[in-house]
């Protein structure tokens, strides 16, 4: 099964971010692969492993987005592709998709796998448009994959909303990762050596037919205005016996912060 | 010139960074509260084959750069340093002289399960009356036949009650002095050798740390490491690398601290602001920030050294001292910073601050360096 995995370099949660004039944003150099994304490489690595098959890494970036495309190749990717973003100016998701389909149009897949969205941005739309111009159909938000390889088709849970279903759907198809789909592997040394002695595939926007400047019309969406808003600390008591109090709580970091 | 890494490097360093915050820096805590040895990680850790990297790969190593090596040892230390105790020793000192010296047949059943984690190495050195001071070593190798037979008592070994073989120091001609003195191969098993008590320790703790007795413990006499006389020798030509590794060490306890105290400094608000944001709380970043980049500098340019196979003795000791006392002074900064939560049992300051001490020994004592890097300095006069 020929697996394609987009992923994204983006600072790192705990890195430090200002807003500077004209929307610029000053980014503390502390960078990481994408959480989702991560997930996407985990899960096309495992499927690789079992049904056999090959995984290729894309990312659209700058050349120190090579660290996050060593990363996957560290966990066991066999190949990764950049596609330099140098001289591109600004550009939303549609550019992204356009040249992510494009670099991907001549390579054999069976499926594809992307994040729900980037961390930075959180827009979860490169996924979506990408199958819509590949014309193939699109699962978002896929909490677990079972490859049914003899009628070539998979199956896939998602996340709904209070709840889950399962989806069957033919190959080709592209999914993205929500938070849940595995636990992702830490490298050993012989991936990491491996990854490190990689030559990464580099490709240029003009290679794939598309002029650098031709992107700021294309580009649809732009950024008016970037700023930060202060978060207000709300503090709430709850009250009651200890057994009630920790009843609530519990009910409230379920159904508020949804961290249970 | 270059002060960069190469882009393969900082892709190592940045992997095992993350290597080690996924894996190892949740536990620390733990391993320093109950000052267990911690099996279930070992286990975990050693099965990704990080401990090869300084071997070759027909014994299942990597072979990598000596850089490369100092950034390892940096960034586990940083998770914690009682686990970064027990696997240097088995990377490096632990397993040297089997590799340089050993028969192919030890080297199969020491040397290899050793990088895979199945065995424990240790080398021992220390002895009551000798630390620094190895011309006075009183364990004795005595030629028997086809055996060497082994009497004394090691103190303060690495790993040395857990371990499953030890390079043991010991003097064949006490004599000689240093010329006297010989490497030799003892396993578990062996009659007579047995672990003594274990050492209570303010820091470092999880490495299990203790005496090791041999009473007329009998081995063949193939388990001379190299050849007889020349101990002292071969102990210099790793006593560099050892030293840089203590450097970088020493950067791994210090940036663990400096690390924390920075969030920290970021989130603590005192008189309407976060304290980072007072110019005296600035100023120990700024100094903090300065001599750790001097320091790993000098281990960094020490270990390249190596790695071109220059000598580099002096460098070597400058990088060991400096980022010792730079941790010094580091772990006790951030202990400022988190003013009383400093000395909190619940916070980290405090055990890095513990942590850091061993540095002071480990490698050699600094009484001992600085006199010896000045006679290497001024000649003999």
């Amino acid at each position: 099964m020929d697996i394609l995995v987009c992923i994204k370099r983006v600072p790192d949660s705990e890195a430090q971010v200002e807003v500077k004039e004209g929307n610029v944003l000053k980014i503390e150099e502390k960078y990481t692969i994408n959480f989702f994304d991560n997930l996407a490489v985990e899960e096309a690595i495992r499927i690789k492993e079992k049904v056999g098959g090959k995984v290729t890494v894309f990312t659209f970036g700058s050349s120190s987005s090579i660290e996050v495309l060593r990363t996957a190749l560290a966990m066991g990717a066999d190949e990764a592709i950049l596609i330099e973003d140098e001289n591109v100016p600004y550009k939303d998701e549609f550019v992204t998709a356009k040249v992510l389909s494009r670099a991907i149009k001549d390579i054999p897949y069976d499926l594809i796998l992307c994040g729900r969205e980037a961390f930075d941005t959180s827009s979860g739309l490169v996924g979506p448009f990408l199958g819509k111009m590949l014309g193939i159909p699109v699962i978002t938000m896929v909490t677990k994959v079972e490859v049914k390889p003899d009628e070539r088709q998979l199956e896939v849970e998602r996340e709904i909303e209070e709840g889950r279903e399962l989806l069957r759907v033919n190959l080709p198809v592209l999914l993205t990762t929500q938070k849940g789909l595995n636990e992702p592997r830490v490298p050993t040394v012989m991936g990491l050596l491996k990854a490190m002695k990689a030559q990464i595939k580099r490709i240029k926007v003009e290679d794939l037919g598309i002029k650098p400047d031709s992107i700021g019309e294309e580009t649809k969406v732009e950024i008016s205005k970037l700023w930060e808003e202060k978060k207000k600390r709300r503090i709430r008591w709850i009250k009651g016996t200890p057994e009630e109090m920790v009843k609530e709580l519990i009910e409230l970091l379920k159904s508020e912060a949804r961290v249970l | 010139m270059d002060f960069n890494l190469t882009e393969e490097q900082e892709f190592f360093r940045r992997t095992i960074r993350e290597v080690v915050e996924k894996m190892i820096i949740p536990k620390a805590e733990e391993i320093d509260q109950t000052d267990e040895f911690p099996w279930e990680l070992w286990k975990e850790f050693t099965k990704l084959g990080y401990l090869g990297l300084r071997y070759p790969p027909e014994y299942g190593g990597m072979g990598l750069d000596k850089v490369s090596c100092m950034i390892f040892y940096e960034e586990i230390t940083r998770g914690s340093v009682g686990f970064a105790q027990s696997v240097i020793m088995n990377m490096l000192m632990g397993t040297h002289f089997i590799y340089r010296f050993g028969t192919e047949e030890m080297k199969q059943r020491c040397l290899i399960p050793a990088i895979r984690g199945e065995k424990i190495a240790t080398i021992c050195f220390t002895e009551d009356q000798s630390g620094s001071d190895l011309a006075s070593i009183r364990t004795t190798a005595v030629k028997d036949g086809k055996y060497w037979v082994i009497n004394g008592k090691k103190q303060w070994i690495t790993n040395g009650p857990i371990c499953d073989f030890a390079t043991v120091l010991a003097t064949t001609d006490p004599s000689k002095g240093l010329k006297g003195l010989n490497f030799f191969l003892v396993e578990k098993g062996t009659p007579g050798f047995y672990p003594g008590q274990k050492i209570q320790k303010i820091g470092c703790r999880g490495t299990v740390t203790g005496e090791l007795i041999f009473d007329n413990v009998r081995i063949p006499e193939e388990n001379l490491l190299g050849e007889e006389g020349k101990g002292i020798q071969y102990l210099q030509e790793i006593l560099d690398e050892i030293r840089i590794m203590t450097g970088a060490m020493a950067l791994g306890i210090a940036r663990s601290a400096y690390d924390e105290a920075l969030e920290y400094a970021r989130k603590r608000v005192a008189f309407g602001h976060p304290i980072g944001h007072y110019q005296l709380i600035r100023a120990k970043f700024a100094d903090m920030a300065t001599e750790l980049d001097a320091a790993r500098l000098l281990v960094w340019r020490a270990a390249w050294m190596l790695d071109k196979g220059l000598t580099c003795t002096k460098e070597a000791i400058m990088a060991k001292m400096f980022a010792t006392e730079t941790c010094i002074k580091v772990v006790d900064e951030c202990t400022r910073i988190y003013g009383a939560n400093g000395m909190a049992l619940e916070y980290a300051p405090q055990r890095h601050f513990r942590d850091a001490r061993f540095l002071l020994y480990g490698g050699g004592t600094h009484e001992v360096l600085r006199d010896y890097l000045g006679r290497l300095i001024l000649g003999k006069l």
